[in-house]
């Protein structure tokens, strides 16, 4: 209850919170093209990128000062809430989803899709996103296990068995191409 | 087998993954997250105030009978101590006062006149021994415990909608909260209640360990601990009982959960 009321009062008193609105703008005016792209290897999608984008930094926008106040890089925060929103998104929308094929992958328009033709990508899609989320963490920001592990909230055994097995499953996808 | 370690890096660096969008403006992020903040602070201002009215009703309706047999007892040993100078009795009940809130049964056991003198006392000193209990040994961090109910950990405010499934046959939920913004922050089993907390990475357990600390340290404060691969898992008894679980890089901790022993949760 204390903590609850504490937090009440920390709304109410908005004594830095011009200030904070302003830094939160500044902060995502200079981060967006980094994060879009980042949403990008993560969704595989430049659409569910720009959700994904938009949802999460509304999230930690509406906790900016507290977010600063931790100590860490917002950006390096921004990027882990960015993979484990992707796979809390995905595991919501699975069920609509499950299909054999993607049903318009051959009508995307060609400015949209300048990836579709790349077999890695192609492949990369067919991974499960906790998965996909290990190897962009891994391959893209360039993490180690370990802070894979802190960032996705799983152990570090649960890193590497994901690891190989997107790895296994990217190299018999390429192989059969 | 390298080649694929290449082509990853060469394709998350290429050029194509830049996103060209303008469905994101700042200012779009910006107000969304103001509408945010706004909605959470209603919701938190109203949860504020409803615990503010029940506690203020729980405190009238349980302290409501304390007073008076309090003011009896006051009055009672003012009479039995203040028994040769009776003409000023203003005085004496101060003087009672002052021997009360120091406590001291002898005197109340001397005087011998005050019957419900010891409810006084006990009631007092467990009023005060309440509040310094450390929160997290009885399986329970701030207002959310291991065991309670989705409900009952949904009305503490402390979970952040929505929720998503935790495990592949959609059973248990996950939860983010207000301190740790992960996704999987509290899982919560249908059967079970609460089974599994994300401490924040600033909390420290009782015995001041937390993210941050080494290994050594934690085997220290915690001598049953046991450690399985990268992570280290003291048991904490309690009914129900529950563990400790500080996830580690090999050095230092990098997560602490608390997790309910009897959980059926299939990821937890």
């Amino acid at each position: 209850m204390t903590a609850v009321l504490q937090l009440g009062s920390a709304v109410e008193h908005g004594g830095g919170r011009a200030e904070a609105v302003g830094d939160f703008a500044e902060f995502v005016r200079v981060s967006m093209p980094g994060l879009l792209r980042y949403g990008h290897a993560l969704t595989g999608n430049p659409h569910d990128s720009a959700d994904l984008v938009q949802t999460v930094l509304e999230k930690v926008g509406s906790r900016w000062v507290a977010v600063q106040r931790k100590g860490d890089d917002p950006l390096a925060y921004v990027r882990r809430a960015m993979a484990n929103a992707h796979i809390s998104i995905w595991r919501r929308r699975r069920r609509e989803n499950l299909v054999a094929d993607i049903p318009d992958s051959g009508a995307v328009a060609p400015e949209l899709s300048r990836l579709e033709n790349e077999p890695l990508w192609q492949a990369l899609r067919s991974l499960p996103p906790r998965q996909r989320a290990v190897i962009v963490l891994r391959y893209y920001e360039n993490l180690s296990e370990a802070e894979i592990a802190h960032a996705l909230g799983i152990s570090c055994g649960t890193v590497k068995s994901q690891s190989s097995k997107a790895m296994a499953s990217l190299r018999t996808r390429l192989g059969k191409d | 087998m390298d080649d694929l370690d290449d082509d990853l890096r060469r394709l998350f660096s290429d050029d194509r993954l830049d996103v060209h969008s303008t469905s994101v403006s700042t200012e779009l992020v910006v107000r969304g997250a103001a509408r945010r903040r706004h909605r959470r602070a209603a919701v938190a201002g109203t949860f504020a105030l409803v615990a503010v009215v029940g506690a203020g009703i729980g405190v009238s309706r349980f302290e409501m009978p304390a007073p008076d047999s309090t003011v009896g007892a006051l009055l009672t040993t003012a009479v039995s101590v203040t028994t040769t100078p009776p003409p000023p009795p203003s005085t004496s009940t101060v003087i009672s006062t002052a021997t009360v809130t120091v406590g001291q049964p002898p005197n109340s056991n001397g005087g011998n006149t005050g019957k419900p003198d010891p409810g006084g006392t006990s009631r007092s000193s467990s009023k005060t021994s309440t509040p310094p209990t450390p929160e997290s040994q009885p399986g329970r961090y701030g207002t959310l415990s291991l065991g309670m109910s989705e409900a009952d950990a949904l009305a503490t405010g402390s979970l952040v909608e929505p929720s998503s499934p935790a495990d592949p046959d959609n059973r248990c939920k996950a939860y983010a909260t207000k301190s740790v913004p992960d996704a999987n922050a509290v899982i919560v089993s249908p059967a079970r209640g609460i089974v599994r907390i994300t401490m924040p990475n600033y909390a420290k357990t009782p015995k001041n360990v937390g993210a941050g600390s080494q290994v050594s340290e934690v085997k220290a404060a915690y001598t049953n601990s046991i450690q399985s691969g990268s992570s280290v898992t003291a048991q904490i008894s309690a009914s129900p009982p529950w563990s400790y679980i500080f996830e580690t890089d090999g050095a230092v901790v990098t997560t602490v959960f608390m997790r309910l022993n009897a959980n059926d949760c299939a990821t937890v």
